[in-house]
């Protein structure tokens, strides 16, 4: 019978793994068996060489210091508080305590009983996994850090083998046909296809003697370039195969595999040995092969976007893409393929829009159809960062026109941009609270304003420009002309390469915002205090990591690498001397991204606002440990950029 | 003992009322320390606050024993009482209860459950008055068990005990208020479970503070009561 006091201790023990795993009878078993304990400042809970109690131990509140004592002298092996669980390494060894418990401060702890928890052991393999994956680790404490937690958590995965998801992490479960219908350049047609109507397959590749690809042969290339185009279906298959073609190895491990075929539209990849067309031929991946193994998939809601202009129908892909993000994030699908996806179909749904607004313009500005222009994304989404639909930022950059049109130019393109935003708005996407939108006529200009933007910005720092900077230099090109923004990149280094002080001056603003450490130490020991309920994960863990990452990839000069952990990365490639601290940076990113748009999924908002009391302990260690490389990424700024002395 | 008169006309149903009072008879050593000891920490909510005429909506209870809150023996009970529907019960949020058991099975599951522990509670005597009066249709007229009541005890640990409670903020020792000061979240109040359990985890805290005042064993602890 369930009842008050137990469910009490229960949804303790819920928040915080291995809890976390159990069903709802599992937990109320455990709960049902908890001894409260109190022990106040300097009590000794259990001592190094005491023989097992039956239980293990559960921090419920309060701080507990785990001590190696030795010849040495005392060493704190381990700082517990709230949620950790301890004391079970020797009671699963069935061996003395290794660590003596010393209570810091006054500490009401859970003590669960081994026979309970072991028949779960036995019945649950993700907890026994979770045991594992911290015992192996050498850990006296059930916690996990960053690359731990990741580690952890994917072997869960795996072994709870529920999850269609898996293929993911897991390549070896992609589905693919290793036997490739094949055939020579100088086939015909004809021949063809009917070896691909024998085998019922709808796609065959054409190689040359040693098995290397040189093209391929679609159903849909039989219909549009032979029967539409009148094609003699004697001619030789070389003539109309789909050449070069796109390879991969199929080592590249399933989301690679999968997002090249989304990036390139390709309904079939090709597999070779080594990954190149200069390789034999060793299987193939349909679009239905993918299908098959989802229901929900990025490429079909791409395909179903490129295949409508009626705004009611793209906001209903986007609300499903939304359900997507939301099963990926909670089956910790990889944020770089996560943060892909969604930009492809963020950037799918915007040049859909960009195509919508110009039909609808085409008429009334026939000059203008050949007037070179492109579309910007800002901020989030030009860092290929964006999950949710929070702000729009994004402009249009378009090229100098001849005198004589220049009105009807700056007409033009701003009702292009406010068709565009509209039809974004339509789709649920929020307005830019700044107004940097295509829709301003301030930010729809034509490169050599675009250019004295930016020469401005460079040269006179003010608080405001840096702001902009903040959100302009994350631009990336979405639609149009790829030139127009190469060329206005172009002109930013040029600017910065003539004024190196800039970018202190954007160092300066990169460690505006100090990191939130002892965030997490205050929530603990404090009852109160204004960060009790909310904590602004945008502003105080997020922004401090893109500044950071942005200044430093522009002192490097590094180009077309937008997105904030992509940014460490490469960073921890250039200076190998900090790659540690870098990749520990990217990862944190990932995690905070990651958090972010759960709690923003969860309370459909922009999740910008999180509760440290709704997450769970896996969620807060993780996320105080995200903290961590923030301040120490600032330390090294303070330094390169020469701060200190910079702000006299 | 006056309570066994009381018993004897009584007819052969009632043999759990001796069960429980011939558990009762043990005597507990003064010298028992106290983390020898068993506890029942329990709560009541009511129909009101008149013994003569309200009666129980709700029971809930927990032991301590060895120190520990033993969540294993946490129970809720809902016995029935004669004037449900009264308003009260609408203000307590109790009015369609499941489970709800009869009156004689409720003192029958309650006499076995407390045997011979001490009683813990805040604002004990009002709790046991309500018992007692459902006790007396059965042909005991009190409980014999031992009692601590937590609001006299944190008086008496942080006023000393010859602290007169009429100059005293009775406010500042309201359940609410000393978990305020004790660090206890409050989250389940007002259903009879949840204050027992808070009440446990306050006992706790108290008798940590009791232990470095010098109070360590039965007759320590019960010595104003």
């Amino acid at each position: 019978m369930s009842n008050v006091i137990v469910n009490r201790v229960a949804e303790f023990l819920k928040r915080f793994p291995p809890f976390s795993f159990l069903g709802d009878g599992d937990l109320t078993r455990v709960a049902q068996s908890v001894a409260v304990h109190y022990l106040e400042q300097g009590e000794i809970l259990f001592r190094q060489g005491e023989a097992a109690r039956p239980h293990f131990f559960i921090l419920r509140e309060g701080i507990i210091h785990l001590v190696e004592t030795s010849q040495k002298g005392e060493e704190i092996r381990e700082v517990c508080d709230e949620g950790d669980v301890f004391g079970v390494l020797a009671l699963l060894g069935k061996r003395p305590y290794l660590l003596t418990s010393k209570v810091i401060e006054n500490s009401l702890i859970y003590a669960i009983p081994v026979a309970v928890f072991e028949k779960i052991l036995e019945e649950n393999s993700r907890v026994a996994l979770f045991f594992a994956a911290g015992f192996a680790a050498g850990q006296v404490v059930v916690r996990q850090d960053l690359s731990q937690g990741q580690k952890a958590r994917s072997e869960l995965k795996k072994a709870s083998g529920d999850h269609p998801l898996l293929i993911f992490s897991d390549q070896s479960a992609v589905n693919f046909s290793e036997k490739v219908l094949n055939c020579p350049p100088e086939t015909s047609i004809q021949n063809a296809a009917k070896m691909m109507a024998e085998a019922q397959v709808s796609s065959i590749v054409i190689c040359d003697s040693q098995d290397f690809p040189l093209g391929i042969l679609t159903d849909k290339d039989l219909r549009s370039r032979v029967l539409a185009s009148e094609i003699s279906p004697q001619n030789p298959v070389s003539q109309v195969m789909t050449r070069p073609v796109i390879t991969r190895k199929k080592q590249d491990g399933f989301s690679n595999l999968y997002l090249t075929m989304i990036r390139h539209r390709l309904h079939h990849l090709v597999l070779t040995e080594d990954g190149t067309d200069q390789s034999p031929v060793c299987g193939i991946i349909s679009d239905h092969d993918v299908f098959l193994s989802m229901g929900n998939s990025p490429a079909v809601l791409i395909h179903g976007l490129m295949n409508t202009q009626e705004v009611g129908e793209m906001r209903k892909i986007r609300d499903r893409a939304e359900q997507m993000l939301c099963y990926y994030l909670e089956n910790e699908v990889s944020m770089e393929f996560v943060a892909s996806v969604m930009t492809e179909i963020n950037d799918v749904i915007i040049r859909q829009a960009l195509e919508i607004s110009k039909t609808q313009l085409k008429a009334q500005y026939p000059e203008m159809n050949s007037t070179r222009f492109c579309f910007l994304s800002m901020g989030s989404e030009g860092r290929e960062e964006q999950l949710l639909r929070t702000d729009l930022d994004n402009a249009i950059l378009y090229e100098d026109v001849a005198e004589g049109l220049q009105s009807k130019a700056t007409e033009y393109f701003l009702k292009l941009g406010e068709g565009v935003v509209e039809v974004l708005l339509a789709c649920g996407f929020d307005p830019c609270p700044g107004k940097i939108m295509a829709s301003n006529p301030e930010w729809v200009q034509p490169l050599s304003v675009w250019k004295n933007y930016f020469s401005d910005w460079i040269l006179h720092p003010s608080p405001e420009a840096l702001m902009k900077v903040s959100i302009f230099f994350d631009f990336r090109f979405v639609a149009g002309s790829n030139a127009l923004a190469a060329e206005l990149s172009d002109h930013i280094y040029q600017e910065i390469g003539k004024k190196q002080i800039f970018l202190n001056f954007l160092a300066q603003n990169a460690m505006k915002n100090p990191p939130p450490l002892g965030f997490f130490r205050d929530f603990v020991v404090e009852k109160s205090g204004e960060n009790r309920d909310q904590f602004d994960i945008k502003l105080r863990a997020m922004l401090p990591l893109t500044d950071l990452a942005r200044l430093l990839v522009l002192s490097h000069q590094i180009v077309g690498i937008n997105n904030t952990f992509q940014r460490f990365e490469k960073l921890a490639e250039l200076e190998s001397s900090n790659s540690e601290l870098y990749s520990q940076a990217g990862k944190a990113y990932e995690i905070l991204m990651r958090m972010r748009a759960l709690e923003g999924l969860q309370n459909k908002n922009n999740g910008r606002y999180i509760n440290p009391k709704s997450l769970g302990k896996l969620q807060r260690q993780l996320l105080k440990n995200a903290f961590a490389p923030i301040s120490e990424l600032q330390e090294i700024v303070n330094i390169r950029f020469q701060l200190d002395y910079f702000r006299r | 003992m006056s309570w066994w008169e009381f018993w004897k006309p009584k007819h052969e149903r009632l043999e759990f009322i001796r069960d429980f009072l011939t558990a009762n008879e043990q005597t507990i050593p003064g010298i028992r320390s106290i983390d020898q000891l068993n506890f029942t920490v329990l709560d009541t909510e009511t129909t009101g606050f008149d013994p003569s005429r309200d009666s129980i909506l709700s029971f809930g209870a927990v032991k301590v024993s060895e120190l520990k809150i033993q969540i294993s023996t946490a129970v809720e009970w809902y016995p029935l009482s004669e004037n449900t529907g009264d308003k009260t019960a609408q203000i307590h949020g109790l009015v369609d209860i499941p489970d709800q058991i009869s009156k004689e099975e409720f003192v029958r599951k309650l006499l076995a459950y407390l045997g011979n522990s001490i009683l813990v509670g805040h604002h004990l005597g009002f709790d046991l008055e309500m018992i007692n009066r459902q006790l007396s249709d059965f042909g005991l007229d009190q409980l014999p068990n031992a009692g601590v009541d937590t609001l006299s005890l944190a008086i008496r640990l942080e006023h000393g005990p010859q602290a007169d409670q009429n100059r005293i903020k009775m406010g500042t020792y309201s359940l609410d208020a000393l978990c305020e000061r004790y660090g206890i979240d409050t989250d389940d109040r007002h259903t009879a479970a949840g204050d027992a359990f808070l009440t446990a985890q306050l006992f706790l805290k108290l008798l940590k503070v009791a232990e470095r005042k010098g109070i360590i064993n039965y007759r320590d602890l019960i010595k104003n009561w």
